[in-house]
């Protein structure tokens, strides 16, 4: 049934793109005036702040006054009245930060044909609507190479939410970073089902730990991981924004959002009138809207050297995580030795790689 | 093994002691003929009031004691209309969830996402190393040692005092124990305000004890669940204990056994806490057959003197 509804989304997804193509410019009328819709608070420690580290650099790059509305819920009817109001305010830069504000913004990109929409995360796109997001497999890849070389117990671990096909590569392609550099080691998934839990994510980090995992890994934003690392003295690794802080003596690493790297090209081609939608965008390692906080002191010499490689390599496009040979949990072989996965394959990953410990739901 | 099912044990208050407290409040307040739907809303505030009492300096009781003061407040809002002014229990509930989640957002605005140093583990000296009782048994947090003194309280109050008969005597029949001499507001609102408390301070619990963070809807349906408990244990203290240390084990034993790796169906797994606890509160419902219903007769009924014949 689920893969039924990612099977249609992404042919829907790629007929919109083609037929995008097609479209001109987007002309802005009078100055340009942006403002973000964030999902949650600004400040929320996770997603939110991820992007609006992106927000201030933007207005840094740019000299616009940008503005923003908070916590505003998934659902179309608000979305579409936060964008009347920008709008009959002058507002012609509107980006949304959430898949759930697709439609809403589809549907508002129709109405303001002049007006230019982005939306994070999203999956619809307009002549003057591009969704966006990150390759975050990329840098969770060199994440799994870090955490390989601090574990003495060949175990690391992993808190997710939910078993999305963008969770599951991010899982996925930390075990293949771990691998590269030590094949023995494990990584021990966890699906919290949750996306804000505290309780429940430091309870999944603290049976982590006591299987024996010595170095962590979220997925999500509590603070309750990495608390739980440091309180056992085991290693951690963040994500989205650089969590440093909250794990001072633990923090290995963190797969950071660069949201900035891409909204400044995008908005400063709308000032200029010379913008138009491309569809969809996904930007990795190569465009730096993803990447590490700088390593901790306790990865060796030897695996920065093989860390900044494999980012080289996947900024020249000779690397990949999934390149082939990749197998199941079971051993079944998904990408022939080779071979490396396919947009398709990415979109509907629901298995785990080979040496993870879990259960992956059911995906029918 | 063992240590396997020692942790697991030792994990299982951070989960059932929110939901049993919360559960205890949706209990005296229904005894007095009122269902607060709000406790979601007010556990989402306490949470959030808990944590900025502490990130602004507070001592840790001092923010329970914060805490606990707003699910008394929020709650008497929600006792002054559904008591004094008689609006629908059922809307003004979920009006006092919404209101609870917005004041919550408002006040913890800015003290998102950063740690505390909370309630820790009551040092008991040798008891703690005692096998298995020891860590079990005294090795929690304080909060749960005054979960379990609240429960005997509550039951006591409720069950064998003067005044609870009189609390339960407003649920079953507001009109006679108004003819008795029993001022029905005061008691009503008394036990809202009540059940406000100790829903107050399963919030605190939350962020204080079990997260020591606090985070927007971190409460995450608890509220709800607790509402669920306490008509499965049909209104009874000592049944929401039961029920609410199934539902609490059974959520501390899913993260533990996906960490091993066990071949078991995730979505499974999130259902059994829910299975289980049904389960277990029917038995006694189909056992005890021709008994009397425990639900008090007047629940959901605003009392209006005037009305009365």
């Amino acid at each position: 049934m689920i893969k039924q509804m990612v099977n249609t989304a992404i042919v829907a997804a790629a007929a919109v793109l083609l037929t995008v193509s097609a479209y001109a410019q987007v002309q802005l009328q009078g100055d340009p005036k942006a403002a973000f819709i964030y999902l949650s608070p600004a400040h929320d420690g996770g997603w939110t702040e991820s992007i609006e580290r992106g927000r201030v650099i933007l207005e840094e790059q740019t000299g616009l006054d940008i503005h923003f509305t908070e916590d505003v819920a998934e659902e179309k009817a608000k979305v579409l009245q936060i964008v009347d109001l920008y709008v009959q305010r002058g507002y012609n830069i509107i980006i949304g930060t959430s898949w759930g504000y697709g439609e809403a913004l589809q549907e508002a990109a129709e109405k303001y044909p002049s007006v230019a929409f982005m939306n994070a995360a999203g999956e619809t796109s307009a002549a003057n609507l591009e969704s966006f997001y990150a390759l975050t497999y990329q840098a969770w890849y060199l994440a799994g190479m870090a955490a390989a070389s601090a574990t003495t117990t060949k175990k690391i671990g992993i808190v997710a939410g939910f078993p999305l096909s963008v969770v599951n590569w991010d899982i996925n392609a930390f075990q293949r970073g771990a691998q590269a550099i030590d094949p023995e080691v494990q990584l021990v998934a966890t699906f919290v089902n949750t996306w804000f839990d505290p309780v429940k994510e430091g309870q999944a980090a603290e049976a982590m730990i006591e299987q024996g995992v010595d170095v962590i890994a979220t997925n999500l934003s509590a603070a309750s991981v990495p608390a739980a690392a440091e309180k056992a003295g085991v290693r951690f690794v963040g994500f989205q924004n650089d969590m440093s802080a909250l794990a001072p003596n633990g923090h290995l690493t963190s797969v950071v959002f660069h949201w900035a790297s891409h909204l400044v090209p995008s908005v400063q081609a709308m000032i200029a009138g010379t913008w138009e939608s491309p569809g969809s965008s996904f930007v990795g390692l190569d465009k730096g809207m993803i990447g590490l906080a700088p390593l901790s002191d306790a990865i060796p010499t030897e695996v920065r050297e093989r860390i900044a490689a494999a980012e080289a390599a996947m900024r020249a496009g000779e690397l990949t995580p999934f390149d082939g040979p990749v197998r199941k949990q079971d051993g079944t072989e998904v990408i022939a030795v080779g071979q490396s996965i396919t947009d398709d394959q990415l979109w509907t990953m629901d298995y785990f790689v080979e040496g993870i410990i879990g259960t992956m739901p059911a995906g029918e | 093994m063992d240590t396997f099912i020692l942790n697991w044990l030792i994990s299982v208050p951070l989960f059932a002691a929110p939901l049993l407290i919360a559960c205890l409040g949706v209990i005296v307040t229904a005894r007095a003929g009122v269902l607060n739907l709000g406790v979601e809303g007010i556990m989402a505030l306490s949470a959030a009031a808990g944590v900025v009492s502490v990130l602004q300096g507070g001592s840790l009781w001092w923010a329970l004691a914060v805490a606990v003061l707003c699910g008394m407040l929020l709650s008497a809002v929600f006792g002054i209309a559904t008591v004094v002014f008689k609006t629908d229990q059922v809307l003004s509930g979920l009006i006092i969830v919404a209101m609870g989640e917005g004041l919550s957002g408002v006040l913890g605005r800015g003290f998102t996402h950063r740690p505390i140093t909370g309630f820790e583990s009551v040092d008991f000296g040798f008891l703690h190393d005692l096998p298995w009782v020891g860590p079990i048994v005294f090795g929690q947090d304080i909060l749960v040692y005054v979960t379990v003194l609240l429960v005997a309280l509550t039951g006591y109050g409720v069950h064998k005092t003067f005044t609870g008969l009189r609390l339960r005597a407003v649920g079953e029949n507001p009109s006679t124990a108004d003819t008795a001499g029993v001022n029905v507001t005061i008691y009503r609102l008394g036990a809202v305000i009540i059940g406000g408390a100790l829903c107050g301070f399963a919030g605190a619990y939350l962020s204080l004890s079990a997260g020591q963070v606090w985070v927007e809807h971190m409460v995450a349906g608890r509220g709800w669940i607790a509402i669920a408990l306490a008509i499965f244990a049909r209104w009874m203290p000592w049944r929401a204990v039961v029920g609410a240390l199934i539902f609490g084990g059974t959520e501390a034993i899913i993260p533990r056994i996906q960490a091993t790796g066990a071949d078991v169906p995730v979505y499974f797994l999130m259902m059994l806490p829910y299975l289980l606890t049904l389960a277990v509160l029917i038995i006694p419902a189909i056992t005890s057959r021709g008994s009397q219903d425990d639900t008090p007769a007047a629940l959901l009924t605003n009392y209006l003197r005037e009305d009365r014949h």
